[in-house]
Parts: C-alpha cells; sequence; structure tokens
C-alpha cells in the first residue's frame, strides 16, 4: 500500500498542477506582450516572400493613395480657377442674353397674344378666301 | 434680260461687298477700291490697293504675318485704367488715359493723333502723326507718310523724360506681289552705332508668301548679323505662318472657326533662352451681347481671359482682365473703362 505522505502546514506552495497546464501558465503570466504583438506574431506563419509582397504592396498603396490625393486637390483647384477665368464670363453674359430675349419674347406674346388667341378659338373666320373659291 | 443683267451684275457688286481675304483674281476690282487684307486694320495701316488683273497680289509686310493670330489673345492687364477718346475733327482725335496701378506707377498720358488730307484709300489718309506724352515728361511720336503711291516712310522717336531711348526711320517700298522695308534704329554716327533691319515679303502663289529678314547691329567694338525666314500659307479660313531664324523658331496658326469664334495656336521656340511656349488662345465675339470674350491657355500653366463688353446707350466699354498663373501661383487682374 503506497504510503500517502501527510504534509505538514509548514511545508509551503507546492506545485501540484498538473504538466499540462505549465504551458498556459506562462503565456498568461508572460504580460510584457501586447495585443498587436501577438497579432504580429501570427504573421510569422506565413512564409517569407508572402510577407515582403504583403509589405510592399501595402506600402506602395498607402503612397499611392497619398499622392492621388494631393494630385486629385491640385486637378481640383486648377479646374475649378481655369474654369472661372476662361468660361465662366462668356456662359453668365450668353445666360443673361438668353433670359433677355425670352423676356421680350413674352412681352410680345402678352401684346400679340390675345389676337393670335382669337383667331384660334374662331377658325371658321379664317379661311374664307379659299372657301369663296 | 433679266437674266443677263443678273448673270453681269454680281461680280462687281461682291468685289465691291470686300471678298473674301486669300482670294484673289475676283476679276474686275474697279480702282480706288481697297481689297480687305488678310490682316486687321487700325487707322492708318496696311490696306493697298490690289493689282485688278495680276494673279499675286500684294502680301503685306513682314510685321503683320504674326499679327492676325497674335490679336486673338488676350492682354495682360493691372490696375485700373480709364481711357477717353474725343474726336475734334475729321482729322484730329485726342485721347486722355490715367492709369492707377499696383504693381507700377500710376499716371496721366496725353495722346493726339492727326490725320492728314493726302487720302490714298477708303480708310487711309496721309501724313499721319501720332504722338503721346506722359505725366513725367515721356514721349512717343510716330509720323508715317506716303512718299509717293507705292512707297511708305515713317520716323519713331521715344524718350524716357528728357531722354532719347529709341529714335528710327523706316522706309517701305510696296511692288505688285512684293514687300520689301529697310528700317534704321538708334543711329548714332558720334559713337558709331546703330541697326539695320531689311525686310522682304514675296508672294509666290496667292496662298503662299515667303521671306527674309536681316538684322545688322554695330557698336563699337562688336557688330553681328542676325537672319529669319518666314513663310506663310493662307487657306480658306485660316493662316499659317512659321518664322526660323537664328534667334529661334515662331509658329503660329489662326483658324476663323465661325462668325463669333476665332482661335489662335502659337508655338514659340527661343534658342537664347532655352526655353519653348506653346499657347492656345480663342476669341469669342457675340456682338448681341455686345461682348467680346478672349482666353488663352499656356505651356507655362497660365490661364487669362479678357472680357470687354460695350455699355450701350453710354459710349462706355468696360474691360474686365484675369491672368493666373498656377505654376507660381500668381495672379493679377484689372480692369479698365473707356468711354469714346
Amino acid at each position: 500500500m503506497p504510503e500517502i505522505q501527510e504534509l505538514s502546514p509548514d511545508a509551503g506552495p507546492v506545485s501540484t498542477r498538473p504538466p499540462e497546464d505549465e504551458i498556459d501558465d506562462d503565456e498568461d503570466e508572460d504580460l510584457d506582450e501586447t495585443m498587436m504583438e501577438r497579432l504580429w506574431g501570427l504573421t510569422e506563419m506565413f512564409p517569407d516572400t508572402v510577407r515582403t509582397a504583403a509589405e510592399v504592396s501595402a506600402q506602395c498603396s498607402v503612397s499611392l493613395a497619398k499622392q492621388f490625393y494631393s494630385f486629385s486637390r491640385a486637378a481640383l483647384w486648377v479646374g475649378t480657377t481655369s474654369f472661372m477665368i476662361l468660361v465662366l464670363p462668356v456662359v453668365f453674359e450668353t445666360e443673361r442674353l438668353q433670359l433677355e430675349q425670352q423676356q421680350l419674347q413674352q412681352q410680345r406674346q402678352i401684346l400679340l397674344g390675345p389676337n393670335t388667341g382669337m383667331s384660334g378659338g374662331m377658325p371658321g373666320m379664317m379661311p374664307p378666301a379659299p372657301g369663296k373659291m | 434680260m433679266g437674266s443677263v443683267l443678273a448673270a453681269a451684275s454680281p461680280s462687281p457688286a461682291s468685289a465691291a461687298a470686300g471678298g473674301s481675304p486669300g482670294v484673289p483674281g475676283l476679276g474686275s476690282v474697279p480702282p480706288g477700291f481697297a481689297m480687305p487684307s488678310v490682316s486687321s486694320v487700325p487707322a492708318a495701316s496696311d490696306q493697298q490697293t490690289a493689282d485688278a488683273d495680276a494673279p499675286l497680289l500684294n502680301p503685306g509686310t513682314y510685321e503683320e504675318c504674326h499679327r492676325k493670330c497674335k490679336e486673338v489673345f488676350p492682354q495682360q492687364m493691372e490696375g485700373v485704367r480709364l481711357v477717353v477718346n474725343k474726336g475734334l475733327s475729321n482729322h484730329f482725335q485726342v485721347s486722355h488715359t490715367v492709369t492707377l496701378s499696383t504693381l507700377g506707377d500710376s499716371g496721366y498720358r496725353f495722346g493726339s493723333t492727326y490725320v492728314g488730307t493726302k487720302q490714298t484709300g477708303p480708310a487711309e489718309s496721309f501724313p499721319v502723326m501720332v504722338g503721346d506724352m506722359d505725366n513725367t515728361g515721356s514721349l512717343n511720336a510716330q509720323i508715317i507718310h506716303q512718299l509717293t503711291s507705292a512707297v511708305r516712310s515713317k520716323i519713331a522717336i521715344q524718350t524716357q523724360q528728357h531722354k532719347f531711348v529709341n529714335w528710327q526711320c523706316d522706309l517701305e517700298w510696296r511692288g505688285e506681289n512684293f514687300t520689301s522695308a529697310v528700317t534704321l534704329g538708334n543711329p548714332d554716327v558720334l559713337v558709331g552705332s546703330g541697326i539695320v533691319v531689311g525686310h522682304y515679303l514675296q508672294s509666290i502663289t496667292p496662298a503662299l508668301a515667303l521671306g527674309g529678314e536681316l538684322v545688322y547691329h554695330k557698336r563699337p567694338g562688336e557688330e553681328g548679323a542676325v537672319t529669319s525666314l518666314l513663310g506663310r500659307y493662307t487657306g480658306d479660313n485660316f493662316i499659317a505662318t512659321l518664322t526660323l531664324g537664328g534667334a529661334g523658331g515662331h509658329a503660329t496658326y489662326y483658324h476663323k472657326a465661325t462668325d463669333q469664334l476665332q482661335v489662335g495656336v502659337e508655338f514659340e521656340a527661343n534658342t537664347r533662352m532655352q526655353e519653348t511656349t506653346a499657347s492656345f488662345g480663342y476669341q469669342l465675339d457675340v456682338p448681341k451681347a455686345n461682348l467680346l470674350f478672349k482666353g488663352t491657355v499656356d505651356s507655362n500653366w497660365v490661364v487669362g481671359a479678357t472680357l470687354e463688353k460695350k455699355l450701350l446707350p453710354l459710349p462706355l466699354t468696360l474691360a474686365l482682365g484675369a491672368f493666373l498663373n498656377h505654376r507660381k501661383n500668381k495672379f493679377q487682374c484689372g480692369f479698365g473703362v473707356t468711354i469714346g
């Protein structure tokens, strides 16, 4: 019969946990590693070529996005100011001319409108000559 | 009978109506009618009486060849300008100009034009004396006179306050189908310096004109000459001109797209400063809206436009101009009012 050793209360802490918990134990105790480092560590599972390719493409796309942003800003400014100087005055003036002509036309319609309305309303009066012919 | 008269009349009628530029040999142009030349017409300049039966017409002057395209481009305006033009009689005209400027000096300029009594054409009379004087005393004066039916002379003087800056004498001979001119600039017999410029322009075909220029300058200790060649081709609604010389090349193309729209393209290469410039300009003329709009885009990233509007019924013309240099991020604008 194996002897069960009785420990005295003064023996101090004894490690009684099973061996497979030791690995988890080490991980939980290592609080210096941040979340980002742990995620970064996950990338180490990919081969080197994939990692460098991903890094290069990420850097390229970031710099491309920055260049595109600054280019679109400059292009928008140049486009707007050039349009303002080259095209806008002509557009204003031609619109004004059109409005003036429309106004004149409306005035003419107001003057002559009722007459045309009347002749339209009484078609029988209009073609007497062909009728006579 | 009616058909015979109708067939006979169009030819002088169309000639008198002013024909189209660059179409010679319209047949019977009655003497005393000046065939409108291809380039534009300020008061005392270059309209000539066309020789009715010659197949080749006088090609105009050497300086005019690029002018039609240059006029499409807007001028850079800065500050405020007020111009009052007053015609005192048929022969005499006076102008007052007040210029207020942010970059340069503001000043007043008085100008006068006298047109003489010897009439050589429907729009030309000689002698013509043009002068203007600044409030600081700078004088610009020109006297143009038609010595014989083919020879015209011009004397021009420019001073900066009391000092003479430019004085030149010019002699131009218009032949049947060629023009030659000699200009003597700043001749100084005491120092032994001066500039002599010779121009020659010949019509090869009714559409093509070729010419050359020779500039000879002399200073005590050095002398030099520069030559350049010019070719001008006139089509139905376009004019293409090319100048090639020691100082570089200059090509212009003028195109009249519609009655309202005229377009000009200019390319200039300078060998001294090793730079080339290409510019595109357009002129939009809307007489119904009393509007004249000129715009330009440049290869130096310069965008500019000028708008001129007649404020009828008063004899006022308002001119607004704006020029923007994108590369240097500089902007310049100005406006002017012309009365009369």
